[in-house]
């Protein structure tokens, strides 16, 4: 039985429609991260469930329930926002148990509940603290705790930490998976952010425009994106577009652009498509830098190079469109700026048609 | 490497004090900065002119006159000409029981004003911040504002008029009841419920604004999480509604406090009559019969320094009790 099922969910504001028609199966104990750029409706599908907006069409169960009716208090989740949401006037203590005297806990049985939740999230030593005096991780951390203390069926993080340093995202994030991993209760995130999508979720829903683009594992999605929007979604630096006509080649077609070729996976679609325009998807980690008189070179005109310690972006130009080459610094660095070529594996490059942006069908790449 | 030839230390520690107290050495004086900001920003200025002009010529030149208080002040002799007398004018203020019953009324009516008129704009606002029925909630809101913009004479004249024993409506309503027409701007004990209900039913619309105002301040994913913790609208309203504005409502406390003396000497003046002077009598009113009506410029300036200076110690108090029990302050 799924923890969380939506069933061509709607959402629309008078005419206007923001979300349409998703169709989703949050199993138990996974943690689903919904992604995609802003006023993709990603917040707006986190708050249907939650019951913080209401749900114009569609079906939501939670647990087997049919939720479409029930109010937020009865659908026994709880709900991490991205401001934090902390009631400024209680202290840490006070923030944790607040939930449980909406309730009617009894007076022990909150003392409890908050002295474990503040153990496990390391907020014991701050628990007489108000929010003002707590740094952005230990904001971040009595929300969870306030999420966590009352043990719902199912978690809802709404962009929790897209208001933290860089540094201490990375840091937050990985006590959320331990978090997750630890507590076993099924888990939406809401994020923008595909480096937190790809390192936090059990499966990925990528979003565009109320619709969902493709859902599946974070490597499923990286090497197989069925079309252009993910590719360019997911990944950082994201994947390359090359635009290219397919030709016949010798053994398997090949993609012509600029005067260059490039030999292709010998797939039947792509034989069958010989001629068609089509977007070459590469991603800039699987290029290999690759001297003249390499076979099935491709040249390019280096433009700069980012150093980023142990390895190094070339920003280069292909066919005058922007082409990024991500490779290892180690042993090489002096070489970088003399860059004006790569290859890469046939089987490592998508192809998508030009047209539509989707992918040609058979192109399976196992990580 | 650092190069600069300030940075003399060795460890991390010694060079980042130093880094420090090089940016303070380096900090301009407060007066050059001043004289930046003024010239960076002087169209502000220009146009806080007009108000510091104001408050120079109304509040702090006035100040000047204060002297009279401890002199014979002759206004055929002026300020400067008078005799110094000290403290005779407080002495004999105080020695007045017309003064001390003015006081007493005084406090009295503040207080039963801070009791029964502080909380009903808190609740006012609380109340529209509630209603959903966004057209009667602005009708209701118009409604509760517009006593504020009618003149105190006219506010008087339909307090005196409703309260008529002859053809007012409140006896009006008792005689349907049998019971007798009550003159009551003439018993001193209906003065003071009379003039606190007309200063609310005159000013708590307009100054429920500032809760308003303060409500709306509030972040609403405080409400929507409190939603998914199980809160009812009751709830919200004592536990993040109230709670959150507490800092606006302490403000307006400490302001009021600090104006307990200030009672409105307008609507004292057109509500009351010698026969009610036992409760409705209060400083200002006592000041003004003093000064203007008697002449007596120098005692009613001492009384007026009176005043000034309980509301002076009655501020400071409020706000230092504020500071420290609540962390919230005026200053």
């Amino acid at each position: 039985m799924p923890g969380v099922r939506l069933e061509g969910i709607v959402k629309a504001y008078g005419a206007l429609r923001v979300v349409h028609g998703i169709d989703l199966e949050v199993n138990e104990k996974e943690f689903v991260v919904l992604v995609g750029p802003s006023g993709c409706g990603k917040s707006t599908t986190l708050r249907m469930i939650a019951g913080l907006e209401e749900i114009t069409e569609g079906d939501l169960a939670i647990d087997g329930r049919h939720m479409n009716r029930i109010a937020p208090k009865d659908r026994d989740v709880a709900m991490v926002f991205q401001n934090y949401a902390l009631y400024p006037h209680l202290n840490v203590a006070g923030n944790i148990a607040f939930g449980l005297r909406i309730r009617g806990e009894s007076k022990a049985a909150i003392a409890a509940a908050v002295d474990e939740v503040s153990g496990i999230l390391g907020l014991k030593d701050y628990l007489q603290r108000r929010p003002a005096e707590l740094s952005g991780g230990q904001r971040q951390r009595v929300a969870m705790g306030r999420a966590i203390v009352r043990r719902p069926k199912v978690f809802l993080f709404d962009e929790p930490l897209s208001n933290l340093d860089a540094k201490l995202r990375t840091q937050m994030r990985a006590e959320i998976r331990r978090l997750h991993n630890r507590l076993g209760v099924t888990s939406i995130y809401v994020t923008h952010d595909q480096v937190e999508a790809m390192t936090l979720a059990d499966r990925i829903v990528v979003m565009n425009n109320g619709h969902i683009e493709q859902t599946g594992a974070p490597m499923e999605l990286f090497l197989n994106p069925v079309n252009t929007f993910v590719a360019g979604f997911l990944g950082s630096p994201p994947m390359n577009m090359v635009k290219a006509r397919l030709a016949a080649g010798a053994a398997a077609p090949v993609a012509e652009f600029g005067g260059q070729t490039l030999p292709l996976a010998p797939l039947e679609a792509l034989r069958d498509s010989v001629g068609r325009e089509v977007i070459l998807g590469i991603r800039p980690e699987f290029v290999s830098v690759a001297g003249e008189g390499a076979e099935h070179r491709v040249t390019v005109d280096l433009d700069l190079v980012e150093t980023l310690g142990s390895e190094a972006l070339l920003h280069t130009r292909l066919d005058e469109e922007p082409f990024v080459i991500r490779t290892g610094t180690v042993g090489n660095a002096e070489g970088l700026h003399d860059v004006t070529g790569f290859t890469v594996a046939p089987e490592m490059i998508r192809v998508f048609d030009a047209e539509t942006g989707t992918a040609f069908p058979g192109q399976v790449h196992v990580s | 490497m650092i190069s600069n030839p300030e940075f003399q230390g060795g460890t991390t520690e010694e060079l980042v004090i130093e880094a420090s107290e090089a940016v303070r050495r380096r900090k301009p004086g407060r007066m050059v900065r001043v004289g930046d900001h003024l010239r960076r920003e002087w169209q502000l200025y220009l146009m806080l002119l007009p108000t510091i002009v104001w408050l120079l010529l109304f509040l702090y030149k006035p100040m000047y006159g204060l002297q009279i208080a401890f002199k014979d002040y002759s206004i055929f002799r002026g300020i400067e000409a008078s005799p110094w007398v000290g403290f005779e004018h407080f002495r004999t203020l105080f020695d007045n029981d017309q003064f001390l019953r003015a006081v007493k009324n005084t406090i009295i009516i503040s207080a039963y004003g801070l009791l029964f008129g502080f909380p009903v704009p808190i609740v006012l606002s609380l109340m529209f911040n509630e209603v959903l029925n966004r057209w009667f909630k602005k009708s209701a809101q118009t409604i509760v504002y517009l006593p504020h913009f009618i003149s105190s004479v006219i506010i008087a004249g339909i307090v005196i008029t409703a309260l008529s024993p002859s053809a007012g409506i409140v006896n009006t309503v008792l005689g349907w009841f049998g019971i007798d027409a009550v003159y009551f701007l003439t018993k001193p004990e209906w003065f003071r419920p009379i003039f606190i209900g007309t200063g609310i039913w005159q000013e708590a619309g307009f100054q429920s604004i500032v809760y308003l105002a303060a409500i709306a301040g509030v972040s609403p994913t405080l409400y929507e999480s409190a939603v998914v913790d199980g809160a009812s609208r009751w709830q919200m309203m004592w536990k993040i509604t109230l709670p959150c504005i507490l800092p606006t409502i302490i403000i307006m406390l400490i302001i009021r406090i600090g104006n307990i003396l200030e009672v409105s000497f307008e609507m004292v003046i057109l509500l009351y009559q010698p026969a009610t002077y036992e409760t409705a009598d209060v400083v200002n009113t006592f000041i003004y019969r003093q000064g203007i009506q008697d002449g007596q410029y120098d005692m009613a300036a001492a009384a007026g320094l009176f005043n000034a200076v309980v509301a002076f110690v009655l501020v400071i108090s409020a706000n230092t009790l504020s500071k420290r029990f609540s962390r919230t302050s005026l200053w």
